[in-house]
């Protein structure tokens, strides 16, 4: 056997050892995360795909007589079917217009809107170039949930970031008791939801027996009995008051932890070069400051997009998050197919919001 | 204006903001708090106190005296207790693979894993509650099963990123010493994953005490295994005739507290967890 030859037996017998070793290394690997995808596959993709399917069902719960059928998209069309109709002003008997209180007066939207095959109900009406609209649903209560969800969404989310952005700005300045204030942060977190939601409940009371009804009517606002529960107007500001309180905290502590990166250096070249304090905000600290802005606002979106526990508290059946209606579907109503139909809307809506993040931000995965 | 006199408006003026922030936070527990220690009658009293006039315990030892409270303690402390074990110990296998292994196979395993972390619960409930009621298990079982769907997910994506940072030449002498992978796992590194266990379990624990949609959706039928959430949300009085707020801040106040002396106690190892993921430092 020539030495080149007796090398090349070497050089293969330690590869194959090297590789005896990777694929130990790989089977470990495979036997230690089993128990773990085992679980995803139980509780996440397994059920995910049974909503899936029986969003196409009629499948009930607890009605022993039941036949579960496939309907096709009859679920979905009745939870988003939408139609928008003018109001034609109301007029008296001998056609002039109704007028109350210097307004002029539409016919109700329940006469207006088809009820053929299905009923349609008003969710919105909107003025545009002079003429009324109303926009009808086949499910008013879902549209109106994905509305409500939606839009306390965006304007908790916004309070939260502008809020949060500016306690982290008052806290990233060192002084004595900075510790109790982070601490204090740290207490709206950790309390649970539904404890947070009973105690706003309180504190929102419709007499003066509540806090706020108490001390509006002190400053001279209203007269002590604002419903905030049960005016729909109040209903979700209520909401978002709520949800405000309770994660400005996080949302400061993760901006704190941003700003705490950036050098200080940069500031004091700033400050040499005459640059004033909201120069130096928009110059120096936001941009630096905007990766952790980013998963931030992914994270509370993603979250609030979600909010189920102070709706189904405070509001119960008078109101609807996008989850409280499948959950309440699901429970109050024994309705799986519908209560899926809405879950996996629920799930477009969130990851669409959760790419158009990634994409907006420019976020990477790693 | 004189410098200095500039400098003491602009720290009247910081510490104005300090203290309007700290009541911003704090005031709802405060109102908790003297609601709770209100008799029945102050209570209703319009226009409310401010100040309590009148302290009493009595809607605290109501709410000692309720079973169904007590009960809800209990199932709350056992379930969030051993999903956070649970998680854990199956998120440790996981983060060490994840973290310190080469195999095929493993970003896709981690996309599958940071997807998990944002999936919205409320999209399975139908599902899952077929699944658990297939299954069968008794509800507090069913109950640890579903929070791993929370729990476990970021368990594992915490642990990873910690199992990552630690020193290879670590698993290399351990090799050299003619340990096994797991040998390697259970002797060298898993004592020093402690305080990244504590973080991550804390986090875990706090999540699942707080957790209430499948809470109240499991235990709607059997009140004996709703936790304290649903207990809270669903309180019923043993003094009052209408809802019973006093009795519901004294619950409210009994559970926080445990919570915010955890928080405090541990509060650098939570923010330091709650941070991981989002800072690249």
């Amino acid at each position: 056997m020539s030495q080149t030859q007796q090398q090349q037996t070497e050089a293969k017998q330690k590869q194959q050892g090297l590789s005896e070793l990777a694929k130990r290394e790989e089977r470990t690997a495979r036997w230690l995360l089993l128990p773990t995808f085992a679980v995803i596959l139980l509780i996440a993709i397994y059920p995910l795909g049974q909503v899936f399917v029986s969003s196409f069902t009629n499948a009930r719960f607890a009605a022993p007589d039941h036949q579960t059928q496939f309907i096709g998209f009859q679920n979905y069309s009745n939870l988003l079917s939408m139609t928008i109709r003018e109001l034609p002003v109301e007029t008296d008997d001998e056609g002039n217009p109704v007028i109350e209180d210097g307004e002029v007066q539409y016919e109700n939207s329940f006469r207006v809107l088809p009820s053929d095959p299905r009923r349609y109900r008003g969710v919105y009406e909107f003025s545009l170039f002079g003429n009324r609209y109303v926009l009808g649903a086949t499910n008013q209560n879902f549209v109106r949930s994905i509305w409500d969800t939606v839009s306390l969404t965006v304007i908790a989310v916004f309070l939260e970031t502008v809020l949060g952005m500016a306690i982290a700005l008052t806290l990233s300045v060192k002084f004595l008791g900075r510790g109790v204030m982070r601490a204090a942060m740290l207490v709206p977190w950790a309390v649970i939801t539904v404890v947070s939601a009973r105690i706003w409940e309180w504190m929102l009371e419709p007499t003066r027996a509540g806090f706020f009804n108490a001390f509006f009517d002190q400053i001279g606002i209203a007269s002590g009995n604002i419903s905030f529960f049960t005016n729909p107007a109040l209903q979700i500001p209520s909401m978002i008051a709520m949800e405000v309180w309770k994660t400005t905290p996080f949302m400061a502590l993760l901006l704190l932890a941003g700003l705490a990166t950036i050098p200080k250096e940069l500031y004091e070249a700033a400050e040499v070069d005459g640059a004033t304090p909201i120069r130096r905000f928009f110059s120096i600290t936001l941009p630096l400051v905007a990766p952790t802005l980013a998963v931030a606002l992914i994270f509370r979106t993603l979250d609030s997009l979600r909010i189920f526990d102070a709706f189904q508290v405070v509001l119960g059946e008078q109101r609807y998050s996008m989850a409280s209606f499948a959950q309440s579907m699901l429970i109050n109503n024994s309705d799986v197919g519908l209560s899926s139909a809405a879950s996996v809307i629920i799930f477009i809506i969130v990851f669409s919001f959760a790419i158009l993040y990634m994409r907006a931000l420019g976020v990477d995965t790693e | 204006m004189s410098k200095e006199t500039r400098q003491r408006i602009a720290s009247f003026f910081f510490w104005l903001l300090i203290i309007f922030i700290f009541v911003y936070l704090m005031f709802p527990f405060y109102w908790a708090t003297i609601s709770a220690l209100k008799p029945e009658q102050e209570l209703i009293r319009t226009p409310t106190t401010y100040f309590p006039q009148n302290l009493t315990l009595q809607n605290f030892r109501a709410v000692f005296q309720n079973g169904q409270f007590l009960r809800g303690l209990l199932n709350s402390t056992i379930v969030a207790t051993v999903a956070t074990a649970l998680s854990l110990m199956v998120g440790s296998f996981a983060g060490y693979a994840l973290g310190k292994m080469r195999f095929r196979g493993k970003s896709p395993s981690l996309y599958v894993i940071l997807a998990m972390t944002m999936f919205p619960q409320v999209a399975i409930l139908a599902g899952l509650f077929t699944v658990m009621r297939f299954l069968d298990l008794p509800t507090l079982a069913s109950l640890i099963l579903s929070y791993l769907i929370f729990t476990l997910p970021f368990t594992v994506w915490v642990l990873t990123s910690f199992f990552r940072g630690l020193p290879i030449s670590l698993l290399h002498s351990a090799q050299v010493d003619g340990a096994n992978m797991m040998q390697t796992f259970w002797h060298v590194l898993l004592p020093l994953t402690a305080p990244a266990l504590v973080t991550t379990g804390l986090l875990a624990f706090i999540q699942a005490w707080n957790e209430y949609l499948f809470a109240l959706t499991f235990t709607v039928t059997e009140p004996v295994n709703q936790t304290v959430p649903v207990t809270i949300a669903q309180f019923t009085g043993e003094i009052a005739r209408q809802e019973p707020f006093g009795e519901i801040m004294a619950a409210a106040v009994v559970v926080t507290i445990p919570l915010v002396i955890l928080v405090l106690v541990f509060q650098n190892r939570i923010v330091e967890g709650l941070t991981a993921g989002a800072v690249k430092g």
